[in-house]
């Protein structure tokens, strides 16, 4: 287990997403996280800012056939396919074993119409240990739905209003990067009563294999994440906290402690690490241990001071 | 079913990187006595710390585990796929790694058992020498028959090393160069005529083309059959649900498993035979 130096320190690592109060800024990505179980046996769940859960649709999903990851440089692809075991049995099954740690859980939901959204969002604002819902409006995996709903602000907003009005819960909407211009989108949501953002959400893409000819993956495209996507995910969270005054939470190739800076810096209120935790399932520990040890380093209090503090 | 989580993450060091045959090495990795003995049929994830060029860990069934109070000693038998296991094959002796594991279900021997069939394609031959190594550790070890097919004589002649003690080891060849010409499911058949196959049990490891083979071989035979399946691994602990395989219930109904968490072994019969690619 990784060193807990935030109960010797004097620094202050709490952040706050609108009325959401996290212990500090780590979260773990959708997806990349199942819901807890599987990453509990090698460190404290409960050090986390947050745990996304895996997406939640209205029923079960079975998700895509096999071939559904492959390795590209400096990253992955992946067409999982959105497979979860349904909000009911998330509920039933899922929920009690995270809520043995003092961890806040983000619902992260999806659907293939407006009016699932709003189902999810109603029933998942009844459950006692639930903090958060974050709205998946930008898988770009599923052939119907998904891609439709992020690419238009319209759609988007619509989107938004329907969950936000069926819940007293933070809405923090997850925006996809395969669009033109994030901003309009972002501020579309922020209009709709979303009370924060977060992304990015994985891009677009497609790798060969050369001596078969075929795709590597079943669903032939699939999403990538990874280091690789890191500079246009900075890039995106700096145009959208210029843009919005919600909150912005970051995400895309969170590998380090240095990685989380810079989108703190560039003005996240907070941070998600996903494909980092295949690769080191202790990944979150590290960035958390080395945020703390940057506020030493520069004599710095509160991670408030790092926030937003880019010099342009 | 074996142990659910006593997986851990450990740093390890190259105590050698031997070539066994074009393509193939051996890879031994000094660990922490306190490693958790893996049981057979488990893997573990391979990450390579001295390269930054590829990013995901490798999944490597378990071929060898020795403990000696301090220290433990992994072994791992590997072939080159890809960009990763061919970075993995030039590591030098000394090189720090990163080590995710015992991870997955390994073999289970059902009570009824009194014969067991060893069936390995290529380096599927890895698990199954360490079922061999850990049943000689035992009290009172099965009559067990081992078949054994790869491309060709040095390749399989390689994988043998470890096969001893046993009431048969048939070898098969692609190219005809030692044993059997042709796919060593072929020469399982004869195996199967004789002796009881109520209380006989086939454990198997190999490309998909052999499990498609040995489930035509079997029919419907009373045979018990366990296989260990390969896919590409992101996380290797369950999380991702990169790994799916199809696999059907007892009702027949189907769902996506995963082979790092639900397998890597399976029950023959719960494969879906049209989604085996």
């Amino acid at each position: 287990m990784t060193e807990d130096k935030t109960n010797i320190s004097p620094v202050k690592l709490g952040v706050k997403i609108g009325r959401l109060c996290l212990k500090n800024p780590v979260m773990t990505a959708s997806g990349t996280f199942g819901y807890g179980e599987e990453y509990s046996p090698f460190f404290d769940l409960g050090r986390l800012g947050a745990v996304v859960v895996k997406g939640l649709s209205l029923q079960p999903r079975a998700g895509n056939p096999p071939p559904r990851i492959i390795e590209t440089p400096s990253g992955m692809l992946n067409a999982i396919g959105l497979q979860n075991v349904g909000v009911e049995a998330f509920i039933s099954q899922k929920l009690p074993f995270l809520r043995q740690f003092d961890v806040k859980v983000i619902a992260n939901i999806f659907g293939e119409t407006i009016e699932e959204y709003q189902q999810l969002s109603a029933i998942l604002s009844k459950v006692q240990g639930v903090h958060a819902i974050e709205v998946n409006i930008s898988c770009p995996n599923v052939k119907k739905g998904g891609v439709v709903f992020g690419t238009d602000p319209a759609v988007a907003a619509s989107v938004t209003r329907k969950v936000v009005a069926e819940t007293d819960l933070p809405v923090i909407v997850k925006l996809t990067p395969n669009v033109t211009d994030i901003t309009p989108i972002a501020l579309a949501v922020e209009d709709a009563g979303a009370n924060a953002v977060s992304l990015i959400n994985t891009l677009t893409g497609m790798s060969v294999d050369i001596e078969s000819r075929r795709p590597y993956l079943a669903n032939i495209t699939g999403g990538l994440s990874g280091p690789a996507v890191k500079p246009v995910a900075l890039r995106m969270v700096w145009q959208v906290v210029r843009a919005v005054k919600i909150p912005v939470i970051g995400i895309g190739g969170i590998t380090t402690a240095a990685d989380a800076l810079e989108f703190l810096i560039a003005g996240a209120q907070a941070i998600q690490v996903g494909t980092a935790s295949f690769i080191n399932p202790v990944a979150t520990m590290e960035i958390l241990d080395g945020i703390g040890d940057y506020l030493i380093k520069h004599n710095l209090k509160n991670i408030g001071e790092v926030i937003g503090s880019l010099r342009v | 079913m074996t142990e659910e989580n006593n997986a851990e993450l450990e740093t390890g060091q190259i105590m050698a990187n031997t070539g066994l045959a074009p393509g193939h090495f051996l890879l031994v990795i000094g660990l922490p006595g306190s490693f958790p003995r893996p049981a057979p049929g488990q893997f573990v994830m391979l990450r390579n710390l001295q390269n930054g060029e590829t990013v995901l860990s490798r999944p490597f069934s378990v071929y060898g585990f020795r403990t000696n109070g301090d220290s433990a000693t992994l072994e791992l038998l590997c072939r080159v796929a890809g960009r990763g296991t061919q970075l993995l094959s030039r590591l030098d002796v000394g090189a720090k790694v990163g080590i995710l594991g015992p991870l997955g279900q390994g073999f289970t021997i059902a009570p009824a058992v009194k014969r067991i069939i060893l069936l390995a394609g290529g380096v599927g031959a890895a698990p199954l020498s360490f079922f061999l190594q850990e049943q000689a550790r035992g009290t009172s070890p099965l009559p067990t028959t081992a078949f054994l097919g790869a491309k060709n004589a040095e390749i399989v002649t390689a994988l043998e090393a470890r096969f001893t003690g046993l009431s048969g080891v048939h070898l098969a060849t692609d190219d005809g160069s030692i044993g059997y010409h042709g796919a060593v499911t072929d020469i399982l058949g004869r195996e199967l005529q004789g002796g009881d196959n109520e209380s006989t049990q086939i454990l198997a490891c190999g490309p998909t083309a052999m499990t498609k083979a040995l489930l035509r071989a079997l029919g419907d035979k009373p045979v018990r059959c366990q296989v260990s399946l390969e896919e590409r691994m992101a996380c290797g602990v369950g999380a991702c649900l990169g790994c799916a395989a199809a696999i059907k219930d007892a009702r027949g109904e189907i769902a996506y498993k995963r082979v790092c968490k639900d397998g890597p072994v399976f029950d023959i019969r719960e494969l879906v035979w049209e989604r085996l690619l």
